[in-house]
């Protein structure tokens, strides 16, 4: 909205204006095979590689992946500057500061390189017990903020990289304080974002050194990149799968009102970043999502959902509306009330996910739709009549497998009543009928012909409906008609019990002997 | 002692019922967002394209995704989910020739092949050998008749009662009115009878089975695909005959 901070823009990586061999050669590496190379792309870490006032190399500009001569060279590089900042360290005469600075920033270089920094040599150099002690109280702004660099790009890469940085952690939570400056304050944030995104032990240990504290603090300010940065520290860090840190944090005061202020009118990157942390908040804490449920926080994501059109965005506000509704009944039974305005805008948000083309978006999507048509029967009806089903017949056919799981559910839950006390719904003949006359049998069977156990038992649910619940007794002829009788005889010799239990039992009840003689 | 489970009274068929579904932030249904989430993270800084992207989860989901055949004995890995309709119809559908019953494996087609279309088979039950074997591969018990083995299956496999390797196929509705007929008028045998019928007498007694299999197809037929079972396939010479023709 307002201009940032000068900083914020600059944080954000340059994109890379370098010919197109070197780009295209960067791309195909980038694409190539490598569990390594992928796993390293999924990891919750992020490498720094321009610093607060711009500085930092362009990412890219010299070669990404380093060959093995390069690479030789570069851990070469690193020792020595390593040597160099130790030097630097221990030197006490004049302009000490700024060797130290120098050697710092030569050392913050090498490792914001390429993707893959020299981490590995900088350690065995003994490059941690010289960084902390540039992180000690008192040193220059520079100083910690090339200190807390390094540091940050140590800890962006392998397990025991990250866990390396143990004994710089009481020093970089320190320095998260508001006496420090908002870049140092920045950096360190983001190097502990990294130490957090590495596993629930080293998460564990920074919330017993109270970092968690000072990161909500930083949340607070209307803008800038420093919040930017402690929202995707945080969202680390409370991730779990102890619920506690989620539930400390929603307790931290004003943070509510900073996350739903960001929510409401900050930029969709920073408010991208405050959806995950709304994400495991709604996901770890039931603390977390009543209250979340009983403030604006539905209403301002589904303003958003509707207003953007950013996948970054969508995914984690999709996900937050999606747990705040899966984990309390709450939400659909006293906020999503059918025929109030907020339940109508609801269902609008989510059948723009449907029509999107992402398929995150449609899967989670249809997961919440399912969740809301588990309510009670006015929210049947309302998704029944809505826009969705037409929709969701179509993806039942034709989307990826993942997406037309979750949608059986939304059309299975359609055709049955809430669940009562004696544990056998019934059936929404309306519903059920209509459902199969527009040809949903046929994306149920195939799903009782995949190989995953959860969706053929969802498709054998919904062949059992339609055989006892579709009137004159035509079940059986219209699953006859759709190959059904083939697709339950191969469990047979199928290894899951309960499959084959289902399935032989619907064929001896519906299709035994006496199957069609009395036409 | 395995449970009997009657499903004629249905109590016991797990009705679909419509529940909320929450899940942990760590799950593997988050999993593909998650995954959305780091590569568009990083896409800016890596200067990749949507299309590379694509390309990318496709590549992280394949890693993840591989599933095993769930057919008894097959164990064959899947890479992908969408790789089981292939295998399936590759692998699980030995169709028999004479009757055009599928079994999903090459043995329990040529179990079937011999049980239902060789009179050699036949014959030796007749004289008392125990030739109807456990369709557990590895078990290599032998039974004298089909409702021993039939028991055998549910007491030491837990095959569910209502079970039957000789399922009765289901006939079409021309083949329904057909039947409806025949039962309708004395039994005369004044055609060959339909292949159908032959099956449904064996499932009555296997002695007065091995005179009414007189059709044609008496002997085995060749498999048409896959291993062959040595021991099933036996050819029948001309002229052995099978034994006479009620008229």
């Amino acid at each position: 909205m307002a201009d940032d901070s000068p900083a914020s823009h600059r944080r954000d990586p340059i994109k890379s204006s370098v010919g197109n061999v070197a780009a295209q050669r960067r791309r195909q590496n980038a694409v190539t095979v490598g569990k390594e190379r992928r796993e390293s792309l999924v990891r919750a870490k992020r490498l720094c590689r321009v610093g607060p006032s711009g500085d930092g190399d362009v990412p890219g500009e010299e070669n990404d992946m380093v060959t093995d001569e390069e690479g030789f060279l570069l851990d070469a590089q690193t020792s020595s500057a390593v040597e160099d900042l130790k030097s630097a360290i221990a030197y006490q005469g004049k302009g000490a500061m700024q060797k130290r600075v120098n050697a710092l920033r030569e050392l913050r270089r090498l490792l914001s390189k390429s993707e893959f920094p020299p981490v590995e040599a900088a350690l065995k150099a003994g490059a941690i017990p010289l960084l902390v002690q540039c992180l000690s109280f008192g040193s220059p702004d520079e100083q910690l903020l090339e200190a807390a660099w390094c540091l940050t790009n140590i800890a962006a890469g392998k397990p025991e990289e990250t866990k390396a940085l143990l004994p710089a952690l009481p020093l970089l939570i320190a320095h998260l304080g508001e006496k420090s400056s908002l870049p140092v304050a920045e950096q360190c944030a983001w190097a502990l974002g990294n130490v957090a995104g590495e596993g629930e032990e080293l998460r564990n240990v920074l919330l017993s050194q109270g970092a968690l504290p000072p990161l909500a603090r930083m949340m607070l300010p209307n803008k800038g990149s420093t919040v930017r940065t402690a929202a995707w520290a945080l969202s680390n860090l409370i991730k779990g799968p102890d619920p506690k840190a989620a539930t400390e944090l929603i307790k931290v005061d004003g943070l509510l009102d900073a996350i739903l202020r960001h929510l409401r009118k900050s930029d969709e990157e920073l408010a991208t970043e405050v959806a995950w942390v709304v994400v495991y908040l709604s996901a770890l804490s039931n603390f977390a999502t009543g209250v979340l449920v009983k403030s604006d926080a539905i209403l301002l994501l589904v303003e958003r959902l509707a207003t953007s059109n950013s996948l970054q965005l969508l995914i984690p506000v999709l996900r937050s509306l999606g747990n705040l509704v899966a984990g309390d009944s709450h939400t659909t039974s006293t906020v999503l009330i059918p025929g109030h305005e907020i339940t109508d805008g609801v269902i609008k948000v989510l059948v723009k996910c449907l029509k999107s083309d992402h398929r995150v978006l449609k899967k989670e999507a249809s997961w919440v739709l399912s969740n809301i048509a588990a309510g009670s029967i006015e929210h049947k009806q309302l998704i029944y009549s809505s826009e969705a089903v037409p929709l969701l017949l179509r993806l039942l056919s034709t989307a990826h497998f993942d997406i037309r799981k979750e949608v059986a559910y939304v059309l299975g839950n359609l055709c049955v009543t809430p669940t009562g006390g004696d544990g056998k719904p019934n059936l929404i003949e309306e519903h059920l009928v209509s459902l199969v006359q527009r040809g949903c049998l046929s994306g149920f069977i195939d799903l009782v012909r995949s190989a995953d156990i959860e969706a053929a038992r969802l498709g054998l649910q919904f062949m059992e409906l339609v055989l006892r619940g579709m009137p004159n007794g035509d079940g059986p002829k219209l699953v006859e008609q759709e190959d059904g009788i083939d697709a339950m005889e191969r469990y047979q010799f199928h290894e899951n019990e309960d499959l084959r239990n289902m399935a032989n039992g619907l064929v001896d009840k519906y299709f035994g002997e006496n199957y069609g003689i009395d036409e | 002692m395995a449970m009997v489970v009657d499903y004629k009274h249905d109590s016991s068929f797990p009705y679909w019922t419509s529940i909320r579904r929450r899940f942990a932030p760590d799950s593997p249904f988050f999993s593909s967002g998650n995954i959305e989430r780091e590569l568009l993270a990083k896409q800016v800084a890596l200067d990749f394209t949507e299309d590379e992207r694509n390309q990318l989860e496709k590549m992280i989901d394949t890693d993840a995704r591989g599933v095993f055949c769930p057919i008894v004995g097959c164990g064959a890995r899947l890479t992908l989910l969408e790789d089981f309709e292939d295998h399936y119809n590759t692998r699980h559908t030995a169709s028999c020739s004479v009757c055009s019953r599928v079994y999903p494996t090459s043995r329990l087609l040529s179990i079937h092949v011999s049980e239902a279309h060789d009179s050699f088979f036949q014959a030796k039950v007749a004289r008392g050998y125990a030739m109807y074997e456990c369709l557990v591969e590895g078990c290599d018990l032998k039974f004298k008749n089909y409702k021993c083995r039939q028991q055998h299956l549910v007491d030491k496999h837990k095959f569910p009662t209502s079970f039957e390797f000789f399922k009765k196929a289901h006939p079409s509705k021309k083949q329904r009115l057909k039947i409806q007929r025949k039962r309708a008028v004395n039994k005369k045998d004044e055609e060959v009878p339909s292949k159908m019928e032959v099956e449904n007498e064996m499932m009555e007694g296997l002695v007065s089975a091995v005179s009414k299999l007189s059709t044609s197809d008496s002997s085995p037929s060749t498999v048409s695909f896959g291993r062959r079972n040595a021991r099933g396939l036996t050819f029948v010479p001309q002229s052995i005959q099978p034994p006479l023709q009620k008229k």
